[in-house]
């Protein structure tokens, strides 16, 4: 029974005495990680072993955009994250009903869980992705409100289905960098912002360093699991020799580019939506120097007649407001192309990671094949 | 039901009735990972005074009479030796809100902590029968492992039958059914990571996750270290000094038998050139990228 209360205490890894629940005082090495304004910067995330089967489990049962909301608490720079629930999938259009809806939905699940004792202060959200693009305008726009609503911003987590049916489970953690939030506060993804700001795809986010973490009791019953028993037969079929409820597996061994056609039409169909982005912003910038153009003609064209007019001993035209005359339209936004942009690096990135491995598994089989 | 017979043949008699009259009947019990999981957290979390927790099972039936149990959530519940007491409303309240976000899930049960089924455990297999019907309920005993000394953590799936010449909601027999523990192929690495988070050396049940390529590392370099400890066995049983286990020899003959004849060269020299191909062609276009972005900051300015 001790072991259990002991296993029910919050974490307690930088203080070497666990104060008991009920006391008051803290322990005095707890005071430097006590920040009440949020003062201490998030340097890791720790995922609970149950928050990563949980988003798994979602990100499989609801295909590739499963989101949910992250619970948990933060310390001395640790941000531990130990629960999290689904989300209902919004439909496309957001109505204010919806999303009303969605609001009650997440109130009504926060207050129930705090009836059975769980965490239920929000840190951020999760977010399931394919093949490693997870550049979209939702999750940026998602983490930009969370950003001002949440203590240290919040984080996301995003879950790669791929890599994990690829025998290979991938969490990454970001966070938004200062200049995108800047940026963002202002509304202006125009080029001269971006210039301003250093903004590229690759700084948009930053990435937090995952820990994943399994607690003692959870230890225990996997240890149980992953225990293998001897089949009582003699002379079992080797694939019934031993049995265990969680075999050890070898898929990161399997032969053969699993997957890489897909992955490279998905390449190529990202880097169709960029080229019809830029032409698009290619086409407004067109424009706006046609516009500016003209204007400045008509300017020029009014300033020689006035010059005209005073030397005839006229009164000047007035110079009306080029601004009415002429509609110079607004710079368009970059945003969409960069998260492009991003999107193709994610994807090439798993491209390469997953061609690189499949390099190492042909050789080893080559090599295997040979002796 | 007014038959007066000892309660064995009475509770075969109730099988054997429920396959007539009902749908389907619950004929063995799957449990996800994360339903386990869920449960194991709620256990952490309870209150000093709780000596067991309960909560809700959230599965699917199949028509076997399979029941998948594939999520769980907590229910509030106090219990003394006279009276039992259930937070319905937070039963409702979860039950909508996981119905929402995934509607094939319906209730299939109830769990509890610890092995010890008693009078209340009949009470609330009753009223979670109510929820259930056709199909009795399912009731999920955990055990955590930290209860009782000398047994190991498990779990145990019961269906009740009612009991008595009058059946009564605080009689009834729990009737074992199989349990085993049930994940997709593709959830695997998520348990391989929590196990290995489990045993991780670097501290108590922390780890990182890592890339594809060191995982590879990681399954290779294990292959090796048990091809190393196979060709020990098989030379010290060479030499003599160890007799040889013949289960043992048919299946190291069987496991190594496996022809790799049919990998012909050429097929493997073409697939070499393609995954090259890929792997460039990855390298370029995220390079492009970066100087596209690159670009787009040095334009106008």
């Amino acid at each position: 029974m001790a072991a259990a209360i002991a296993a029910s205490l919050p974490t307690v890894q930088t203080a070497p005495t666990p104060a008991a629940p009920r006391q008051e005082t803290l322990p005095a090495s707890w005071n430097k990680s006590i920040d009440a304004e949020a003062e201490i910067p998030i340097t890791t995330v720790q995922i609970d072993g149950l928050v990563t089967t949980k988003i798994i489990k979602h990100s499989l049962d609801s295909g590739s955009n499963a989101h949910g909301l992250l619970l948990g608490l933060d310390l001395d720079g640790v941000l531990e994250t130990s629960n999290c629930f689904p989300l209902p999938n919004q439909s496309p259009d957001e109505d204010e009903k919806s999303v009303k809806s969605v609001g009650r939905y997440q109130s009504q699940m926060l207050r129930s869980l705090s009836e059975v004792g769980s965490v239920d202060s929000v840190v951020g959200f999760y977010q399931s992705a394919k093949l490693g693009a997870f550049f979209k305008q939702s999750l940026v726009e998602a983490q930009a409100i969370h950003q001002e609503k949440l203590r240290h911003g919040g984080i996301v987590i995003v879950h790669d289905t791929t890599t994990t049916s690829r025998g290979n489970a991938s969490f990454r953690a970001f966070r938004l960098t200062k200049p995108f939030i800047e940026a963002h506060r202002r509304h202006n993804f125009s080029s001269a912002s971006l210039i301003n700001q250093r903004l590229t795809f690759s700084n948009i986010l930053e990435e937090i360093p995952v820990k994943i973490r399994t607690n003692p009791l959870l230890n225990s019953v996997l240890g149980t699991l992953t225990e293998s028993h001897r089949s009582p037969l003699s002379c079992a079929l080797p694939s019934e020799a031993t049995t265990s409820a969680i075999p050890p597996t070898y898929s990161t061994l399997d032969i053969g580019s699993v997957g890489l056609t897909r992955n490279l039409e998905q390449l190529i169909e990202a880097v169709d939506n960029h080229k019809v982005e830029e032409s698009n912003l290619a086409y407004l910038s067109r424009q706006i120097a046609r516009e500016r153009l003209k204007a400045d003609q008509y300017i020029t064209k009014r300033r020689e007649e006035n010059a005209a007019r005073i030397a005839q001993g006229l009164a000047p035209l007035p110079e009306e407001n080029i601004s009415r005359l002429f509609k110079i339209p607004p710079e368009p936004s970059r945003l969409e192309s960069m998260l492009l942009l991003g999107q193709i690096d994610g994807f090439s990135k798993s491209l390469a990671s997953a061609s690189s491995s499949g390099l190492v598994t042909m050789y080893a089989v080559k090599a295997s094949s040979e002796a | 039901m007014s038959f007066g017979r000892s309660s064995a043949v009475y509770i075969h008699q109730q099988a054997l009735s429920s396959t007539s009259n009902q749908a389907t009947e619950v004929s063995s019990v799957t449990i996800h990972p994360v339903a386990l999981f869920s449960i194991l957290d709620h256990y952490l979390r309870r209150k000093d005074e709780q000596a067991r927790v309960i909560g809700t099972l959230l599965g699917t039936v199949l028509d076997s009479g399979e029941v998948e149990v594939r999520s769980s959530f907590a229910v509030p519940h106090s219990e003394s030796e006279q009276q039992v007491a259930i937070d319905g409303d937070h039963h409702r309240t979860m039950y909508e809100l996981h119905h929402r976000v995934n509607p094939k899930e319906v209730v299939v049960g109830w769990y509890s902590t610890g092995s010890n089924l008693n009078a209340n455990s009949a009470l609330i297999q009753n009223l979670y029968s109510q929820e259930t019907t056709p199909l009795q309920a399912v009731h999920l005993a955990i055990n955590t492992g930290l209860e009782e000394s000398g047994k190991g953590a498990g779990v145990k799936a019961y269906i009740s039958s009612p009991v008595g010449i009058s059946p009564k909601p605080e009689n009834c027999v729990f009737v074992p059914v199989p349990v085993e523990l049930r994940f997709r192929e593709t959830e695997k690495s998520g348990l391989d990571l929590l196990a290995s988070a489990s045993s991780a050396a670097t501290g108590p049940g922390i780890t990182q996750p890592i890339s594809d390529l060191e995982a590879l590392e990681q399954s290779i370099k294990s292959v090796t270290t048990m091809l190393d400890r196979v060709l020990g066995y098989v030379r010290s049983v060479l030499a003599g000094e160890v007799r040889g286990d013949p289960a043992v020899g048919r299946y190291l003959l069987d496991t190594f038998a496996a022809s790799t004849d049919d990998l012909e060269q050429g097929g493997f020299n073409a697939s070499l050139q393609d995954t090259l191909m890929v792997s460039y062609l990855a390298n370029l276009v995220r390079s492009q990228a970066e100087i596209s972005s690159r670009l787009a900051l040095a334009a106008t300015s």
